[in-house]
């Protein structure tokens, strides 16, 4: 069988990716074990966060489902950080999983182009460096221009509970082996990382008395437009039909079960090799870490409406069962608690991500792309980034068009893949702000007009989409003029806005024509202006050397003056701009001035020849 | 990384003696930059391009007379906009200029940093651009002995410690960002602020203390000591051209020390002319001996003058060398006829023999003086220009960081984005002084400080 792109495997890069290029028009099949087991939760049940939660709104702008199908299953919504300004407000979705995943596989089997092929890869094709297609395990061939590889934590999965390992790729799925064998054979660097999840609690076995209760904010804060959403999946959303989530703590006691089974846990009693994460700990490494802290959170998170399962967020350990249980116990409200599915660690393989160009697509083969855990990140949202970007750098690359590398002051994702390729990780990966230069400009809540340019130029999302927002951006800058026209006593109303107390609904001359989203965009622009152009003229400020292209063709070895150091590292790293190459680490400002002066000299001599 | 857009200053003539020095800007903020220092019948924006003014170079006080040359995009040597300033030769009036030029918001070239814009300007060619690969070269050989070792050790250490506490301040504001624990407090952020205003004071002492080292840099101390009735006097006002010390033959006259400030070589010297060196009987003249020693502790050059015609007495030896280097021995009162003579000194000492009341005689120490300072301000020059680029970024930290405790204090939690912005700014710029990355840095500390994630 033909297609233009082939997507290996169903989880959030997967899905996200087979989408996005179906919905470019490129015939494409994605290849899932099980139709089932698509856009699965295999960890926390929520979708969004602090900085993940910047992630999705960008992917929501550019034309990604994870937002919307968030939105749509969501059980409890929350935003987070409402008293620390907008740049980190922070949107997260408890999701109802079962209903994620089933929403999500309706959206790919009815999104045209799309075809769904359930079966294992085993094999990739490839002709002279390029990949032509796969095999699948029952011996069947699919040829593609472009096949975008997210195999989660699938390849050579091994599962960890205490001292017993087995193979699997976490969440009950198989694990796929042979692949990485290919892949090194290919020339691939590839390691192990770890990760971990708590034990699945019994719902009704839990006292929620015990607890403290947590509901979710009423009007429920969404990731899409509400109007795109005529019918939610769940519920209407009135406050009371929200499930709430409950927090509890561990307990001296939980402490002292931890510390007298350490040599049993997989982490501790060095049965895994591969790194974990630092800020997402196991509880076994929270003891060890911090033994001056006398108890830790544990939020009680619902796994659904219908599901029997709690998830006891805080508490992920590779501790055998019977130190599970008296674990469990330990905490309050827990202590009749039963344990339906037990805690795991896995390790897995991944591959450094310093092996892609920005656009995903490996180095070593053409026309192959990766995203999603394989490049080192963690988190369904960090996933899905990739998974967009790789289908339409994969759709433009059939196409022969340039790909689109979105910029580190433009959007998170643009943070999260330069990082990725240019710097390389050796623990899961996963969003934070701070690792945002330009904090300020990247909020969420003006995701849908920083990135409607880009949006046009991706081409997933409906024009008449792009056309509103900017009538809505119109909208916004002919408010503030008028603000700025209208005066109360000695000050402009655009002056009082500025005040930290003052909302746009206490203007005497307020509209009540404009939409809350554009009200809540307005006064973040008028309440922060002097930041945003502070970081604005940063950000121009760089936009010289962030522009400034390094061709394919640039010949580094014979390159003279340059330190055998940097030749390497740009060798290596085959940075697309020169913003790029400042940011490999080792690179000194006088690489990068030799590099410019070179550069000049090439684009000249490129010029002569013409 | 600095941007090539950003707006650069430099010395552009050589130092030493020269009837002008030349201070030239290029960058988009050159023509704003001279319009607020330079005061002129005219602005210096509303000149155009290859124009000249006369004016006077003033950052609150003047600091010199200059003419003002401007050339403007893409008509000059690095087809940015250029102002070159000439004002008076000699290296104070120009460093002044410079760090006028400097507060207004314009960085230190790096050297050959002209020329290299200029190449990727495309304003020159190829088989130049060899030569500014050289430079560039030059200038990485620096960079591997990193800024940080190139200022005095207890400096950086200080540097250090506020970078250290910075990143902790950082930290916690970014944790309280970046992950979602709940109420923190007022009291959270308090002292996230106070600690942001502790390193504020840190670093305006390590400020003060640096302008005093610049201060000091401006001029090489060069100190003349040497038994009562010597000539030190005479020689004082030999080498300045006119009397400043009371001369005369009654010992003790100079009972304290004495500065003069002057030019020698085109680099500015303070000479200290110190009380007589013998065991002294009243306080005021104990206080001047003490205070002589102390001078030729930390100078820069040391000159002593012994009366040759009088054999040395034990408590006239120079009691100690500690820096051969620095030290030269004149011997005067040749004229009435030598009994101490070079021979009797180490050979490795620097000796005159002269008589310092006739104008050959000072000549002949002066001539001793510019070889040695040849020799001296080959290291001395760097430091002083690398020094006037710390400051400036440090006083930039400072802005931030007052900045930073100012949101803290006045909205807490409300204004922690912005504080953190603020803050990051702050440590960055002193992290380019220490060699450090922000990023990496901050998640290790956080990771370190608190016990993250669910």
């Amino acid at each position: 069988m033909n297609f233009e792109i082939i997507v290996v495997g169903g989880g959030h890069a997967g899905c996200e990716a087979a989408l996005a290029a179906a919905r470019l028009g490129a015939k494409t099949v994605l290849i899932t074990p099980k139709k089932e087991t698509v856009a699965r939760m295999p960890c926390n049940p929520s979708i969004g966060g602090i900085a993940k939660s910047h992630l999705v709104h960008e992917l929501q702008a550019l034309g990604g489902e994870i937002g919307r199908n968030a939105d749509a299953t969501g059980i409890q919504f929350r935003t987070l950080n409402t008293r620390k300004g907008p740049a980190v407000r922070a949107t997260r979705i408890q999701c109802d999983k079962a209903a994620y995943s089933k929403r999500m596989l309706n959206v790919l089997e009815t999104t045209p182009n799309l075809h769904i092929a359930e079966q294992l890869m085993t094999e990739f094709l490839i002709e002279s460096n390029t990949v032509v297609g796969v095999i699948m395990d029952n011996g069947e061939l699919l040829y593609s221009a472009a096949v975008i590889f997210c195999p989660g934590t699938s390849l050579g999965g091994t599962i960890h509970v205490g001292d017993v390992k087995e193979p699997g790729g976490g969440d009950g799925a198989p694990a796929s082996h042979g692949i990485t064998e290919q892949l090194r054979e290919l020339g691939f660097r590839i390691s192990r990382l770890k990760t971990g999840t708590p034990p699945r609690l019994d719902k009704v076995t839990i006292d929620y008395n015990a607890m403290e209760i947590q509901p979710g904010d009423y009007p429920p804060p969404l990731f899409s437009d509400p109007l795109e959403l005529p019918s939610l999946f769940h519920v209407e959303h009135p406050e009371t039909a929200q499930i709430p989530c409950f927090l509890t703590h561990t307990t001296a006691k939980t402490h002292e079960i931890i510390r007298s089974n350490l040599s049993r846990s997989s982490l501790y009693g060095g049965h895994i090799v591969g790194t974990g994460v630092r800020y997402c700990p196991s509880v076994e490494d929270k003891i060890v870490k911090f033994p001056n802290h006398a108890s830790h959170h544990v939020f009680i998170e619902p796994e659904g409406v219908t599901s029997p399962l709690a998830y006891p967020n805080g508490i992920s350990n590779s501790l055998p069962r019977d130190v599970q249980d008296a674990l469990v116990a330990s905490i309050p409200g827990l202590a009749s608690a039963r344990i339906i599915k037990y805690g795991y660690a896995i390790e897995y393989d991944y591959s450094d991500p310093t092996q892609l160009f920005p656009s995903l697509e490996t180095k070593l083969i053409k026309g192959l792309f990766f995203a999603g855990q394989i490049n080192g990140t963690t988190g369904y949202e960090e996933a899905a980034a990739q998974g967009f970007m790789a289908a339409i750098n994969a759709v433009r690359m059939v196409r022969n068009q340039n790909p689109i590398i979105l910029r580190r002051d433009e959007a998170y994702i643009g943070i999260l893949i330069d990082d990725l390729v240019t710097k390389g990780t050796d623990e899961p990966y996963r969003m934070f702000t701070s690792r945002a230069e330009r904090r300020l400009l990247l909020r969420q809540d003006n995701a849908q007009f920083r990135l409607c340019g880009r949006a046009g130029e991706i081409g997933v999302v409906d024009q008449a989409i792009l056309k509103e927002t900017n009538i809505a951006e119109l909208r916004i800058a002919t408010e503030i003029k008028r603000l700025n026209s209208l005066r109360v006593g000695s000050h402009s109303c655009l002056e009082l806005l500025r005040r930290p107390e003052v909302k746009y609904g206490d203007l005497p001359c307020a509209l009540n024509s404009l939409s809350g989203r554009l009200v809540c965009e307005l006064e973040n622009r008028v309440k922060y202006e002097g930041y945003i152009m502070r970081e604005t003229k940063d950000a121009a400020r760089m936009s010289g050397i962030e522009s400034t292209l390094i061709p394919d063709s640039f010949d580094y070895v014979s390159t003279p003056s340059l330190r055998i150091e940097a030749r390497e590292k740009f060798l290596r790293i085959r940075p697309r701009t020169l913003g790029q190459a400042v940011r490999i680490p080792g690179i000194t400002p006088a690489d990068i001035s030799i590099l410019a002066v070179f550069l000049r000299r090439h684009s000249a001599s490129i010029r002569n020849q013409l | 990384m600095n941007a090539d857009s950003d707006t650069i200053v430099g010395i552009s003539t050589a130092p030493g003696a020269a009837g002008i020095a030349i201070v030239r800007i290029s960058g988009t903020e050159s023509l704003a930059i001279a319009d607020q220092i330079i005061r002129c019948n005219r602005r210096i924006s509303s000149l155009a391009g290859n124009n000249m003014a006369h004016g006077f170079v003033a950052d609150g006080n003047d600091i010199d007379e200059v003419v003002v040359l401007v050339f403007k995009a893409p008509h000059s040597y690095t087809r940015e906009d250029v102002v070159e300033i000439q004002g008076h030769g000699g290296s104070i009036c120009a460093r002044r200029i410079l760090s006028a030029v400097l507060r207004h918001g314009a960085r230190m070239a790096e050297p050959g940093e002209f020329t290299k814009r200029a190449f990727l300007n495309g304003r020159i060619d190829l088989v130049q651009a060899e030569a500014v690969i050289d430079l560039i070269n030059a200038q990485s050989e620096r960079a591997a002995s990193s800024a940080i070792e190139q200022l005095e050790g207890k400096l950086s250490d200080y540097i250090r410690t506020c970078y250290d506490k910075m990143l902790t301040a950082a930290a916690d504001l970014e944790y309280s960002l970046d992950f979602e624990e709940g109420d923190l407090g007022d009291d959270y952020f308090r002292k996230i602020a106070e600690l942001v205003e502790n390193v504020n004071v840190t670093l305006e002492e390590i400020l003060n203390t640096w302008e005093e080292g610049v201060l000091l840099r401006e001029g090489l101390k060069i100190v003349i000591s040497g038994p009562p009735n010597a000539g030190k006097s005479t020689l004082l006002n030999g080498l300045l051209g006119r009397n400043r010390s009371i001369v005369s033959e009654t010992p003790g006259t100079t009972r304290d020390t004495i500065e003069e400030q002057s030019v020698l070589e085109g680099i500015p010297v303070r000479y200290v002319d110190t009380a007589g060196l013998r065991d002294a009987s009243c306080t005021v003249e104990q206080d001047g001996v003490r205070r002589a020693k102390e001078s030729i502790a930390t100078a820069g050059i040391n000159i002593r003058v012994i009366d040759g015609s009088a054999p040395l007495e034990a408590s006239q030896k120079p009691e100690e060398w500690p820096n051969a280097d620095h030290w030269l021995i004149v011997l005067n009162k040749a004229d009435l006829g030598l009994v101490m003579r070079k021979s009797d000194f180490p050979v490795n000492l620097r000796c005159v023999e002269c008589c310092l009341h006739d104008e050959t005689g000072i000549k002949t120490v002066r001539d001793a003086l510019k070889v040695m300072i040849n020799i001296s301000t080959g290291s001395t020059m760097p430091h002083a220009t690398i020094s006037e680029r710390h400051r400036a970024m440090i006083q930039y930290a400072q802005n931030e960081l007052n900045e930073c405790m100012i949101l803290l204090k006045q909205r807490g939690e409300e204004s922690a984005a912005e504080a953190a912005a603020a803050l990051r700014r702050a440590t960055e710029k002193v992290g380019e002084i220490t060699g450090h990355f922000y990023t990496d840095d901050l998640l290790t500390k956080v990771f370190s400080r608190f016990c993250v994630g669910k």
